[in-house]
């Protein structure tokens, strides 16, 4: 006998494997067949005011890691102070 | 064992680099100039081993000489210790001996007896011979060929003073040098000895004199007539000695004076002037006109370096730390002992200022210098974030009309100190502007040549390192025909 507890265990778990098929076809498909299509948005990591922030829109451009070796980066956080005292001349 | 770990700010491109280095045929963009033959002598200081006092002063690394060395086209270069019996100590030991800055209180006993210079700040080249310069010491003589450290030098046993400037001048007219010792007999003495040494490299003239109390003397101004000895508010005592501290701490309170001496006078002679609280740690040029004298230099307003604090505790004020290039002008005709002070652009520059050698002493018209040009952009995804303390800028100041052209080395690059050769035959500020530019992206450190008349043009050519060279304090142009090189 098909009770409603057993129902509704058994539409939830049939309910979460077809969209697990539906999700996956689907991305496929938006790809292969319409690549100037919007696809799923995807959460990229981007900056502002040189601060990385979560993009959950995923409409800002993507981080790539800076070209470069940064080799200035250690003074950043140095006071003007300290600055000096490495780099009075150079 | 060697550990720089206890200073996170000797990072990056802020790391000692520790090597001694022979680059031959050096990689160049764009082309060398064919008129440019001999070398660019560049010295310096680098950590050998960790300073011994976190608070201790850069100007106590350790000296290294290098050099560029033009010859048709091609560029070599090459890299070496000064080896002083410090370095040489300290090798030995594995570990620094030294302790402050000019505080031998604070060294380990076993050294000391020994000459505790670094020879770190300018190279010379005077009578065929290539020397390193300190102010704390007598010069060391440099082979020109290999760079490798001969040793003092006392010109024929008749300079007298215990130390030597960093900053002689050679009058382009005579070809003699003056230069002078100051703390002359001994550590914290008043004691100045001012020299003219002629061309083949012998004393033709000692002065001795004292300045109004134990201070910095590291830069003067030349006439054709006079010399001018600044003073300033850099003090020392035997007291801030024994209590372990730097040799200098900045006093607020003391004016800034600049004595005047004939060329051809006694110590009775010397005038001294006053005015406020400065710093002219560099000089540009100076010139007699009549009754006047007159001095041009980026001059600071306070004290540049937090190293060398005040000595009454404050914190040391960065809005001070700033300069300017200015004309003090003083009237020997007055009984007044102040002087006129005007300044010549309202723009923050950097003190290392050159001008053309050739007119040393004499009326001149350009000066060139580094500075910060903040609507420059700089990009620090490639570079790092400088927090835009970067010399992006030469400029070439023309004093007779205000005006200003520049040179920008780019956005990922900073500037140190310019160095101006003149074109053979040229007029005033007709030749090459060159210096030494870290390029933060790549971490490595290029040679700048630009045409001083089009500079606004960007360079005609860089010479490319594949690592970064030590920083300089000073550099010098030397001609083929001034030294024997290789």
């Amino acid at each position: 006998m098909l009770t409603r507890r057993d129902f509704v265990a058994k539409l939830a778990v049939a309910g979460a494997g077809l969209g697990a098929i539906c999700a996956a076809r689907g991305a496929g498909l938006s790809v292969d067949a319409a690549p100037d299509a919007p696809t799923t948005r995807r959460e990229v990591v981007s900056f502002h005011m040189d601060r990385p922030y979560i993009d959950r829109t995923g409409t800002a451009m993507p981080y790539y890691p800076p070209r470069g070796a940064r080799s200035a980066e250690p003074a950043a956080r140095l006071s003007e102070e300290s600055f000096r005292r490495i780099q009075c001349y150079a | 064992m060697v550990d720089f770990s206890n200073h996170p700010e000797m990072k990056g491109f802020f790391a000692p680099t520790r090597f001694e280095a022979d680059v031959y045929d050096c990689e160049v963009t764009g082309k060398i100039p064919s008129d440019l033959n001999g070398a660019f002598v560049r010295l310096g200081g680098d950590w050998l081993y960790p300073p011994k006092f976190e608070d201790d002063s850069p100007f106590s690394m350790d000296g290294y000489i290098n050099m560029f060395r033009f010859k048709n086209g091609i560029v070599d270069y090459k890299g070496r210790w000064v080896k002083t019996p410090r370095y040489k100590a300290d090798l030995a030991a594995h570990k620094q001996l030294f302790g402050k800055y000019r505080n031998p209180f604070t060294d380990d006993a076993s050294v000391h007896n020994l000459d505790r210079s670094v020879q770190n700040t300018t190279p010379l080249c005077f009578a065929g011979k290539l020397f390193t310069l300190k102010e704390d010491s007598l010069p060391y003589e440099i082979d020109p060929k290999t760079l490798e450290t001969i040793g003092p030098y006392d010109f024929h046993g008749k300079y007298k003073s215990l130390t030597f400037t960093a900053h002689p001048k050679v009058d382009p007219v005579t070809g003699d040098m003056i230069c002078y010792g100051y703390e002359a007999t001994g550590l914290e003495t008043r004691d100045v000895f001012l020299y003219t040494i002629d061309k083949t490299g012998h004393v033709k003239r000692e002065v001795r004199f004292q300045v109004p109390y134990v201070a910095m003397v590291h830069d003067i101004g030349l006439t054709q007539k006079h010399v001018l000895i600044p003073v300033y508010g850099f003090v020392s005592s035997m007291e801030r000695l024994k209590e372990g501290k730097v040799h200098w701490g900045w006093d607020n309170t003391k004016p800034a004076y600049v004595g005047i001496i004939p060329r051809d006078g006694e110590a009775k002679d010397i005038r001294w002037f006053k005015g406020p609280s400065r710093a002219p740690v560099h000089t540009l040029n100076a010139r007699t006109e009549g009754e006047k004298v007159i001095l041009e230099a980026a001059i600071y307003d306070g004290n540049p370096f937090p190293f060398f604090p005040p000595i009454d505790g404050s914190p040391w004020d960065p809005t001070k730390a700033r300069a300017y290039i200015r004309r003090n002008t003083f009237n020997l005709a007055s009984k007044d002992d102040g002087f006129t002070e005007e300044k010549l652009f309202e723009m923050n520059v950097s003190d290392l200022g050159r001008v053309d050698d050739r007119y040393l002493s004499l009326p001149y018209r350009y000066a060139f210098t580094a500075y910060g040009d903040k609507q420059r952009p700089f990009d620090q995804w490639k570079a790092g974030n400088l927090g835009g303390r970067v010399n992006n800028c030469y400029g070439r100041f023309d004093l007779a009309t205000g005006k200003m052209s520049s040179y920008f080395a780019g956005d990922t690059h900073s500037l140190q100190e310019v160095c101006f050769v003149p074109r053979k035959n040229g007029a005033e500020g007709e030749g090459y502007v060159i210096g030494v530019a870290s390029n933060y992206a790549e971490m490595r450190s290029e040679l700048i040549i630009a045409d001083a008349q089009h500079l606004e043009d960007g360079d005609v050519a860089r010479v490319l390192l594949p690592f970064r060279a030590t920083a300089q304090v000073h550099g010098r142009w030397m001609n083929e025909d001034e030294l024997p090189f290789a």
